[in-house]
């Protein structure tokens, strides 16, 4: 395959790297290493000096115990009780077995939900544009106006959902946010439907880009619709899918706007997710180590969620 | 499904370069037929879906309009009777006007958006496109840093921005957010995603690689960028707990900052004004969505590699 | 390597780094870090047009000086930020101090001014000297926080529908008579009350968590008794169903259904009394009466307490203008602030103009002014002021959350007491061994 049109012809002062790749000349494919750090230079120094650095003190805090108002002079060094206190602490357990719940099934679904609606608001549908910017809506609206509304659609006695199954003749509604075995299915519910947008529109931004001549080729073969998503569309969305999971599972341990405000962690603690516990023991009781500790552990988690995810998508994409 | 996405465009193209004969004819309008048919089939649910995405916001405009005493009303009147126009002109012309702090959210979430794109950009294409020593280890490192829950940051980097000489300065806002880990995960994985023919083709006729990532690459990309500009947008514009830790004079209040004028001294929202002034935040971001995501359908035309 | 030093020496080498960036940007910031203003920088979280505005302006007319009011949302992530722009030394003269736990944290570790000879020097401010009521917290005996309000609880009275029901205004009463009672108030379509007062408080006043031998003091039965009393009127139907409290809010906003009429009787405070007098954004038809809090055998506390606590930085470098501020506000600035329902902490406006402050302009369209009067004032309500903050946001979560689980009939008041008991002296042990 050759290249023709991208290419213009030479525009003013070229930067820096030109000269470089003149003299790596002799073997074309291989630029030079430091061609590859130049590039990631700007990025790398700015995620070094602003959230790196902040982010090492995390990692230094959780062997300690510090109150905040205490000041800096007030950071104890206690080695691994936080660590030792986690592991015998039921609230984190039970809220670490809740997350798993709620990403593992939120996450999931997300994902499915958001490549549907991509491949549908890919094609041809009546209104294609407004419909795009109504499925974002929930990821843009404030957690305010999404939380007043839920809260009115899973009313227990005059929502909409608990009238419909009324209607149909169901007897024992559920209790939604007044019950604590339904809290946590309402909030899966809801992190779907206001994540779905989010998938879909990073799902169309990569529909984009599929490659249209092996679907040509596809075809002149005469391979069915179902054929050439399972071999093409769905192979080259591979990495867009990796970054949904791995961002989702991220969003699906740090997030708690949504619990804050509707649920605050409750019926009891039937809600109370790994991050909302951290959010308790920090912004609430000012266990700043605690905390500190639980996000380490958050940490350990999701890694290794993120390299099981990493192992299973390798060499299951169209180039790499 | 994909027979819908992809390939529709492009055969009604072929169809035309058959002679007409009659029977070509025929079938094509029996396609055409069929294609709409399909057009409503799938429009129809999707639209009775997107109800139940609109309510949210419907409520919001819907609250805007109230006082306070209706807003929280049961059962709710959805179109509010008398619709009040005092809420807005509170937030907009009051004392605690939020026009301010909109400048602020622009400024900051425009520097933010611009800085974002270029360094993700980069990045991103550096750890798809590049081998070099230690590029797996600085990507591990990345993904790291992003999982590691955000809400630790704030009290650090407090510490740290004031050492800096950064805190209360809308820089605070805007450096860390100009150099994002998710942003240039995403770029990565759009560009790992590509063929690397283009770019060993173009090493041979001599191009710099500078030239070969903004010519080839980035016009590649651009369907993603959008992408990631929107998010970055969203981000800025919706981010409340970084300003409120960094920021304190009120004259550098963001947007979300601004809304905690509009609650009382419990805490709780004073839902008429609180909405009337996420009306008025929310229009910007959706003038930037109805930009940018025409990108996503312009790009299949304007890639440039046929 | 203690992590103090890892971090400054992190922050060294990132200054190094970002020095270039930062020096090139500094035109671009307030920097109310580096030069204190001339003008007297006061937080506090009352939204400044309830109130604080006025008094404000009112000192500044009385002595020339400049203030600047800022308002902080008293949540907990207002309160965060308050807590690092102090640590952080932020430009902060005076704030203030709502919750308890906020308080014990404060206190404690020296970001209040040490106000004790000040307050012992000036006759006017000697209510706050008292040690058997308190209206000062003290550490170690040493004044660092004075309250500026009195908060008394009532329960107000939706006249309409207690006319209706046929049952006289209670002057004072017992718990018992106040459970007949809403029993009684309750019809088909509304509830006689919105919840029940904390009668374990009544019985047994301030720091009635903790048990004078340490540890959780809910293994007494007055904690049983409340959580009984709350359940059994909900059961009935006397009270307001709390599934349906939790899964509307209802605890932000209680005003609503009591200005639509959906209970008759509302356990509150009088900083809920500005949602009653307000014609255009809470209308209603109906007069609003107050009665005291039921009392028990046991005791006869009314369950509130002073508050809104006034400090001073001690990083301030104008402590003498902090101090004439603070006592220009818990004296002859207070009346500005009666308007959002705080009464002065002391008694220095006469209690008519109190009265004629938190009713509002036209007292008789709204309220049965002297059964305010007699509430308020002339039965005289015993307040008090919690001396033990140990472990506050633990228990206080705990027993929020099990009250929950019991009033939505997930749980049985015993095993719901029995839970707080636990994890309340779990927290409480926690909390003594690291201090």
């Amino acid at each position: 395959m050759t290249l023709t049109p991208p290419l213009a012809p030479p525009a003013a002062p070229t930067p820096a790297p030109t000269t470089a790749t003149r003299t790596g000349r002799g073997n074309p494919s291989l630029p030079k290493p430091w061609i590859g750090w130049a590039f990631l230079a700007p990025n790398l120094l700015g995620v070094l000096a602003f959230t790196l650095i902040p982010l090492l003190s995390v990692v230094g805090l959780s062997f300690t115990s510090w109150n905040l108002v205490s000041g800096l002079e007030g950071i104890e060094f206690v080695g691994l009780q936080n660590f030792l206190d986690l592991a015998v602490d039921p609230g984190f357990w039970n809220a670490a077995l809740r997350t798993v719940v709620y990403a593992g099934i939120s996450v999931p679904l997300t994902v499915l939900g958001g490549l549907g609606l991509a491949l549908l608001l890919n094609g041809d549908v009546p209104g294609r544009a407004v419909l795009r910017v109504i499925f974002f809506l929930p990821y843009i609206v404030t957690v305010v106006a999404i939380g007043m509304v839920w809260l009115m659609i899973l009313n227990p006695s005059a929502g909409l959902v608990n009238q419909t199954l009324a209607a149909f003749g169901l007897q024992d509604v559920p209790g939604w946010f007044a019950s604590s075995h339904w809290a946590l299915p309402a909030l899966i519910l809801i992190a779907i439907w206001s994540g779905v947008g989010y998938a879909s529109m990073i799902y169309l931004s990569a529909l984009s880009d599929a490659p249209t001549q092996l679907y040509e080729a596809a075809e002149v073969d005469g391979a069915g619709a179902w054929t050439r998503f399972r071999t093409i569309t769905w192979p080259s969305l591979m990495p867009t899918t990796v970054f949904l999971l791995v961002t989702l599972f991220i969003g699906a341990s740090q997030g708690f706007g949504l619990i804050a405000l509707i649920t605050a962690g409750g019926p009891g603690d039937a809600t109370t997710v790994v991050s909302y516990y951290m959010y308790q023991n920090g912004f609430q009781f000012y266990r700043f180590g605690y905390a500190a500790a639980i996000g380490m552990a958050t940490f350990v988690g999701v890694l290794a969620l993120t390299v099981l995810t990493w192992r299973a998508q390798r060499g299951r994409t169209l180039h790499d | 499904m994909t027979e819908t996405t992809l390939d529709a465009p492009r055969r009604s193209a072929a169809s035309s370069a058959v002679p007409a004969t009659t029977d070509a004819a025929d079938r094509a309008r029996q396609r055409r037929r069929r294609r709409r048919t399909r057009r409503w089939a799938v429009g129809v649910p999707l639209w009775i879906l997107a109800i139940a995405f609109l309510a949210p916001f419907a409520w919001m405009l819907s609250t805007s309009f109230k006082n306070e005493l209706d807003a929280y009303a049961v059962p709710m009147e959805w179109i509010p009777s008398p619709a009040e126009l005092s809420n807005y002109t509170t937030v907009l012309f009051g004392e605690d006007s939020i026009l301010p702090a909109f400048a602020n959210s622009v400024f900051v979430a425009l520097l933010r958006v611009a800085g974002e794109l270029v360094t993700a950009t980069m990045a991103g294409y550096a750890f798809a496109r590049f081998t070099f020593k230690g590029r797996d280890k600085v990507f591990l490192l990345y993904l790291a840093t992003a999982i590691i829950p955000a809400q630790l940051l704030l009290v650090p980097r407090f510490i740290y921005f004031q050492q800096l000489g950064l805190y209360d300065t809308l820089w605070a806002l805007i450096l860390p957010g100009m150099f994002t880990v998710l942003g240039t995960f995403l770029m990565r994985q759009f560009f790992v995603a590509q063929p690397s023919e283009f770019a060993e083709a173009a090493r041979m006729d001599g191009a710099s690689e500078w030239r070969i990532f903004t010519r080839i690459y980035v016009p590649l990309a651009s369907p993603v960028m959008a992408a990631l500009g929107i998010l970055a947008f969203v981000w800025s514009w919706n981010d409340y707990e970084t300003p409120l830790v960094l920021i304190s004079s009120p004259e550098m209040y963001t947007l979300p900052l601004s809304l905690t004028s509009f609650t009382n001294e419990q805490g709780a929202l004073s839902p008429g004004l609180a909405m009337a002034a996420s009306v008025v935040t929310i229009v910007p971001v959706l003038v930037v969505f109805l930009l940018l995501q025409r990108r996503f359908v312009q790009a299949l035309t304007h890639t440039g590699i046929k | 390597m203690t992590p103090r030093t890892t971090l400054s020496r992190r922050a060294l080498l990132g200054a190094a780094a970002g020095a270039g960036a930062a020096a090139a940007l500094s035109g671009c910031g307030s920097g109310s870090t580096g030069s204190p203003s001339t003008t007297l920088q006061v937080w506090g979280g009352v939204p400044a047009a309830n109130g604080p505005q006025e008094l404000v302006d009112g000192f500044t007319a009385a002595t020339g000086e400049q203030v600047t009011y800022t308002r902080f949302v008293n949540d907990d992530r207002g309160n965060l930020k308050v807590d690092t722009a102090l640590q952080g030394g932020v430009d902060i003269d005076v704030y203030f101090t709502y919750a308890a736990q906020n308080m014990a944290l404060r206190a404690g570790s020296g970001m209040a001014l040490d106000l004790t000879d000040r307050v012992r020097a000036d006759p006017e401010l000697a209510p706050y000297l008292d040690t058997t009521a308190p209206r000062a917290t003290m550490v170690d005996g040493r004044i660092v926080a004075l309250a500026t309000a009195r908060e008394p609880h009532f329960l107000l009275f939706n006249e309409s529908l207690r006319e209706q029901a046929g049952i006289e205004l209670p002057r004072a009463w017992t718990v018992d008579e106040f459970a007949a009672t809403v029993r009684e108030l309750a019809g088909p379509d509304r509830y006689g009350t919105y919840s029940v007062p904390d009668t374990a408080r009544v019985s047994l006043g301030a720091n009635y968590w903790y048990a004078p031998e340490g540890g959780s003091n809910f293994d007494d039965p007055a904690f049983l008794e409340w959580m009984q009393l709350g359940r059994s009127l909900i059961d009935d139907g006397a009270a307001y169903p709390w599934t349906e409290v939790l899964a509307r809010q209802l605890e932000a906003y209680q005003q609503t259904p009591f200005l639509q009429g959906e209970f008759v009787v509302w356990p509150t405070a009088p900083f809920n009394l500005r949602y009653l007098n307000n014609a255009e954004d809470y209308p209603h038809d109906f007069l609003v009466a107050a009665a005291p809090t039921p009392t028990t055998a046991r005791g006869d506390w009314n369950g509130g307490s002073f508050n809104n606590f006034i400090m001073i930085n001690p990083r301030s470098t104008k402590i003498d203008l902090a101090w004439e501020f603070v006592r220009y506000w818990v004296t002859d600035g207070a009346g500005p602030m009666l308007g959002g329902g705080k009464i002065p902490a002391l008694d220095v406006l006469p209690d008519e103009d109190v009265l004629a402050g938190v009713l509002g302009e036209e007292p008789e369209q709204w309220f049965d002014v002297e059964s305010f009067r007699r509430t308020l004032f002339t039965d005289e309500p015993k307040l008090m002021t919690d001396t033990i903050l140990s472990a506050v946001p633990e228990i206080s979560l705990v027993s929020e959350q099990q009250r929950n689980l019991c009033w939505i009939g997930e749980k049985s008041p015993a095993d719901a007491v029995a839970s707080i008991d636990a994890l309340a002296d779990a927290a409480i042990r926690r909390y003594e061994r690291q201090a």
